[in-house]
């Protein structure tokens, strides 16, 4: 497996060809889990927020966002450049770290925009990297619709797998002295792999051109 | 009007099925379950599945043995026809599957066409000459596919096997010891002899991360139509290129124009994208590798016939594999999903000591 390089994998395909609607779900789920510019992100949203309630809010105004983009734009065949998209993807994780180390406030003098919005928009957009995803594969043209939605459930599912483990630590951690220093140190992180991912995409654009 | 005709002229000129064997990668693992596409109509696009009972052989070879694929291992999805095998021992791989003849029957206007649009212009030349233009055919054709693939890293000499084809790609080289920018050389064999003066054209799919880019991929979609015995003619075509409305280019005699686009959704339609390329006399052909790719080769050979009821005989050869960068022999052959990224495993190292790195220099500060 490769870094974020977001191919066509042998191997997923294969899954897909050989496979049915569970394949979808499987190779969905499996993008989201292993894709770290979508977990950094949830990481980065969950970081600010504050209870169970606060949470499902935010993830389903994420949720409703990637959704609408990932059906639509594959079921449109609305396709956008990989490295592209990926890159404002790394934007959006570059965004969250920024703003949970207050970097509106304390650095551009400015109130931070509304983050229910934001992450909305951020879901639009993590939305057309899923189907820029979803669309390099051979997905044929039997059973088109379900095999759009298969893999949205599977993404759904994967997005639920990645956060288990993210809220479990964030929660343990709150209680602990050192949170504050972990709380920085994950968000400068943050920042870091969202110029980071950024740079590598924009590399990808420019040498496949 | 304009449009009607236009609709009609790519009717018409709908009256052939390239045949491809195809793979998403080229490069596969040992022991692993591996997928040949079986396409019947373009290299991009595959219009219809191809009956078990039309297949005179279907043969895959590996470290010397033949194995005759077997009914079982076929499946359809949507228009292509898969066939499921597992990878075995390590080698240079032959797949090859090749079709009983058929006959179709053809109007002079439409045998004219087909023979321009899907590039076998000798043919069309001498009906020229011989002011056959207007004479209608009917033809017995075949079709003979074969894909090389490699699996594993040891190559082995099974990419030379003759399959014994009446029409049949040998290159005079493995071609998983070659890389971009190397030249292969092809052997063209018509029932086991060279095939001298033989038209082919060849073109490459791009694929990702490929390290060479004049850019000459192309991806445009082809005109797609069956040549069977006129019962289930499919006129399904697509057109899902970027290319620019007006476009310079050669049609074989040396001539270059340009169209508008009008014109272009009609020679969208042609079989003949990529390379012209003629065998010498010893039936040879060089095939510059100029990108990394799936490269496919396909040739039409089509001649008189003087058997009863039929005017024409044609067998139709297409040939497949992949070519990367920079294998030299020290290096290993990969497979994709170790190409062309950052691996996993570093990113997380680096990932965490990048974050561990971060918590201690904070929490020293507090």
């Amino acid at each position: 497996m490769v870094l974020l390089a977001h191919e066509v994998s042998p191997a997923d395909q294969e899954i897909l060809s050989n496979g049915g609607l569970w394949a979808y779900i499987y190779v969905g789920a499996k993008h989201m889990v292993t894709g770290y510019d979508h977990v950094l992100f949830l990481a980065g949203v969950v970081f600010y927020l504050k209870g169970f309630r606060d949470i499902v809010r935010f993830i389903t105004v994420f949720t409703i966002g990637h959704s609408i983009t990932l059906i639509g734009a594959t079921y449109l065949g609305i396709k956008v450049n990989e490295h592209i998209i990926d890159a404002i993807i790394a934007l959006s994780v570059l965004y969250k770290g920024f703003e949970n180390l207050g970097g509106f406030e304390k650095k551009l003098k400015i109130k931070s925009p509304n983050l229910l919005m934001m992450v909305f928009i951020f879901g639009l957009i993590h939305g057309l990297g899923l189907s820029t995803r979803l669309q390099s594969f051979e997905v044929g043209t039997t059973q088109f619709l379900s095999k759009i939605i298969s893999f949205n459930i599977g993404v759904e599912l994967g997005q639920i797998l990645a956060l288990i483990p993210i809220v479990f630590i964030i929660s343990k951690w709150q209680t602990k002295k050192s949170y504050d220093s972990f709380y920085k140190a994950a968000n400068s992180y943050l920042i870091i792999a969202g110029i980071g991912l950024f740079i590598y995409q924009i590399y990808g654009y420019v040498n496949a051109h | 009007m304009k449009k009607i005709a236009i609709v009609l002229i790519v009717f018409i000129l709908c009256s052939s099925h390239d045949m491809y064997l195809k793979m998403e990668t080229y490069f596969l693992s040992p022991d692993t379950d591996a997928t040949i596409q079986l396409y019947n109509g373009t290299f991009n696009k595959s219009e219809n599945v191809i009956d078990r009972d039309r297949m005179q052989d279907a043969s895959l070879v590996g470290n010397g043995v033949r194995t005759q694929v077997e009914n079982a291992q076929w499946s359809e999805k949507d228009s292509i026809t898969l066939l499921h095998f597992r990878t075995k021992d390590v080698g240079t791989w032959v797949a090859g599957v090749s079709t009983a003849p058929n006959n179709i029957e053809l109007t002079a206007e439409d045998f004219n066409n087909y023979l321009e649009h899907d590039g076998v212009l000798d043919m069309l030349d001498q009906r020229r000459k011989n002011e056959q233009l207007d004479t209608d055919a009917v033809e017995k054709y075949a079709k003979h596919v074969k894909a090389i693939f490699q699996v594993g890293d040891e190559k082995t000499n099974d990419w030379q096997t003759k399959l014994g084809y009446p029409l049949e790609f040998i290159p005079l080289s493995n071609p998983y010891d070659l890389n971009t920018g190397d030249t292969l050389k092809v052997k063209l064999l018509r029932n086991g002899e060279p095939l001298a003066d033989q038209l082919v054209y060849t073109d490459y799919k791009g694929t990702k991360n490929e390290h060479t880019h004049e850019q000459h991929v192309n991806n445009t979609a082809s005109h797609d139509h069956e040549h069977t015995n006129g019962d289930t003619t499919e006129h399904t075509h697509s057109n899902n290129t970027d290319q620019p409305k007006k476009e310079t280019h050669s049609h074989g005699n040396s001539e270059e124009h340009t169209h508008d686009h009008d014109a272009e959704e009609i020679e969208a339609h042609a079989h003949t994208s990529g390379d012209q390329l003629r065998t010498d006399s010893d039936g040879i052909l060089n095939i510059n590798l100029e990108a990394d790719g799936i490269y496919y080769l396909r040739t039409i050979h089509l001649v008189n016939s003087q058997e009863e009821g039929l005017t024409h005989e044609s067998n139709w050869a297409t040939l497949t594999f992949e070519v990367t960068h920079g294998h030299g022999e020290d290096t290993h052959v990969h497979t994709h999903d170790e190409e062309g990224g950052i691996p996993s495993y570093v990113y997380w190292i680096g990932s965490f000591v990048l974050l561990g790195g971060l918590f201690f220099w904070f929490n020293r500060k507090k």
